[in-house]
């Protein structure tokens, strides 16, 4: 992990301009950050407060209304195959089968072969886990598995960083540790950049190199976590039985509750008060 | 999950726990339970014999109605009357040329209107400038009556063809774009953008995601568009035509020869459920993906 500033989001503000009945929303409030080739950066912070929309900002999705995200010193103008997204609900094609989601990633590349598309293919289907599956229909797999399959999509896409959206989100308890464990692997072997949202402490603390924890809306960083000084870099499951983790993850919850209870204070001044 | 041995041994079922052994089947629900249950479910051979002993049924009403005179003859011609009458047309009287043509017509005019529908109803749902300069026009001619345009489209082009495809047309197109739009918004967004972050161009996005995705819904349109594309028909040859079952009908009526107007009626009919059945069974072929 060098510092050599892979990343960088520079300044960034967003507003969303009124619309209709509701008034403009100011959703992030000059964030800047750095980071490094490789790393594997988490977003945390509460509901609402606009992890989302910087993702997508990062990703060309949407744009900032005030300052800059640079990629490998290029300026970000709009989405293209060098920055992939894994999104949370399931965003696989029903109307192709499983190997032909994975190389739909690869179908509007023209820096490989074809030969070395269908070998990108078999690999990715197998790195995911999925050999055996290649000819079922996305609607025939579990949930997990849809999930795996978005990856491998995503991956076979060849970008230089991966953007993930609460992507184990709607995944039960199991299934969730399962892909947690094969996403730590897979971002070992293939050394991509990731940037990923959740809402789930836990979740943060196994996954990142850096936890960023935002205030409520508008997001500002609030803290900066280098999980490795507390837990290290190695990452098998049984680090979330270690003393540390615990210690790391009470004091991470300590922060969110209270930012909870600003939220809430945030949406009751808002006039967004629950009925 | 952990076994648990009973430690009353093999008693049988005590008041205060589950009996051991296997338990004893749930009963399956009668065909009579599940058709009758709310949003209960059902087999296609059932599905089938319901449909046909609603037309039993139907029949049943009508014969009854003509046999005992309820309705007096010439208002309503027996079931048997229209079916003799509808084989008499059929090898007599050139009924199958007038069929064809009708068919044809409706034929053509679909084609053009879905022609013209798709291409228009995708760019309105890309491209706010499309959508923005045609949708209050489509939206006001869609609410025109078609017979109130039958005057305009004779002055313009005259009885032959060409105003009865026009009128088909216009009674199909300005609804069929609107439903087309609508299908290609209801995209997910998810999978546009999975598309552009895969690096794809907007017109692939446009023919290997959007295309694809709103294809089913595409095809259920197409078919009830198809299904209107005959209500207009009938305007049409009753207006201004001499062939057509609509023109059969209408000559027909002159002469208050019901079985006749009936049997006309009937084919339209027919025709109608076998083209809609059969463009069903082609979706649920190609689209078996969604189930
Ligand atoms: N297109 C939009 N127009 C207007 N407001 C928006 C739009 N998208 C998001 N917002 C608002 O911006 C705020 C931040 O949204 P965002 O989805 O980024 O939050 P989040 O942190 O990802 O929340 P969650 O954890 O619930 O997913 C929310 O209050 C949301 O209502
Ligand atoms: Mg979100």
């Amino acid at each position: 992990m060098g510092n050599d500033g892979f990343i960088l989001i520079d300044r960034v503000s967003k507003e969303f301009a009124a619309h209709g009945k509701s008034a403009a929303v100011r959703v992030i409030e000059n964030v800047s950050m750095t980071i490094a080739r490789g790393e594997f950066i988490i977003f945390l912070g509460p509901s609402g407060c606009g992890k989302t929309t910087l993702m997508r900002i990062v990703g060309g999705l949407e744009t900032a209304s005030c300052g800059q995200v640079l990629l490998d010193g290029a300026t970000v103008i709009g989405p293209d195959r060098k920055k992939g997204m894994v999104f949370q609900s399931y965003s696989s094609f029903p109307w192709l089968d499983v190997i032909d989601n994975i190389r739909f990633g690869m179908r509007f590349r023209d820096d490989i072969s074809a030969a070395e598309k269908e070998r990108l293919a078999q690999y990715y289907l197998e790195l995911v886990g999925l050999r055996g599956f290649e000819t079922y229909r996305v609607n025939r797999i579990s949930g997990g598995m849809r999930q795996r399959l978005a990856i491998a999509r995503t991956l076979a896409a060849g970008p230089d960083v991966l953007l993930m959206d609460e992507p184990f989100g709607a995944l039960d308890a199991q299934n969730r540790e399962f892909l947690q464990e094969q996403l730590v692997g897979i971002q070992k072997s293939e050394q991509k950049t990731v940037i990923f949202v959740t809402h789930d402490v836990e979740e943060a603390i196994f996954l990142a190199d850096r936890i960023m924890l935002f205030s409520a809306r508008p997001a500002r960083v609030l803290q900066e976590i280098r999980v490795g000084d507390h837990i290290g870099t190695e990452r098998p499951l049984a680090v979330k039985s270690t003393q540390a983790f615990f210690a790391l993850r009470n004091s991470i919850l300590d922060v969110t509750r209270k930012l909870a209870l600003q939220t809430e204070k945030i949406m009751l001044q808002g006039g967004m008060s629950p009925a | 999950m952990t076994e648990q041995r009973d430690p009353h041994g093999s008693e049988g079922s005590g008041p205060d726990g589950p009996a051991s052994g296997a338990a004893p089947p749930v009963p399956e629900p009668t065909v009579w339970q599940q058709l009758t249950g709310f949003r209960g479910s059902t087999t296609r051979g059932t599905d089938i014999a319901l449909g046909v002993i609603g037309f039993a049924l139907l029949l049943a009403i009508w014969s009854g109605l003509v046999a005992f005179e309820v309705v007096p003859k010439q208002y309503l011609a027996s079931p048997q009357a229209v079916v003799v009458r509808l084989w008499e047309l059929l090898t007599r009287y050139e009924f199958l040329d007038d069929i064809g043509i009708s068919v044809y017509r409706v034929w053509l005019a679909f084609l053009l209107s879905a022609i013209v529908a798709i291409p228009l109803g995708i760019l309105m749902s890309s491209f706010r400038i499309v959508n923005g300069l045609t949708e209050p026009i489509i939206d006001f001619i869609r609410y025109l009556p078609v017979p109130a345009l039958v005057p305009l489209t004779v002055i313009w082009l005259g009885i032959g063809e060409a105003s009865k495809i026009a009128l088909l047309w216009m009674g199909t197109f300005f609804q069929l774009v609107l439903l087309i739009a609508d299908d290609a918004r209801r995209v997910p967004r998810e999978y546009v953008e999975v598309g552009m972050t895969v690096g794809a161009r907007p017109s692939q996005v446009l023919r290997h995601i959007i295309l694809p995705a709103m294809l089913p819904s595409m095809v259920d349109n197409l078919r009830i568009t198809l299904g209107w594309c005959w209500t207009y028909l009938i305007i049409a040859e009753i207006v201004a035509s001499d062939s057509g079952i609509g023109y059969v009908i209408w000559s027909a009526r002159r002469y208050v020869k019901t079985p006749e107007v009936m049997a006309g009626i009937l084919a339209i009919g027919v025709i109608g459920f076998l083209t809609d059945q059969f463009i069903r069974w082609l979706h649920r072929r190609a689209f078996a993906y969604l189930r």
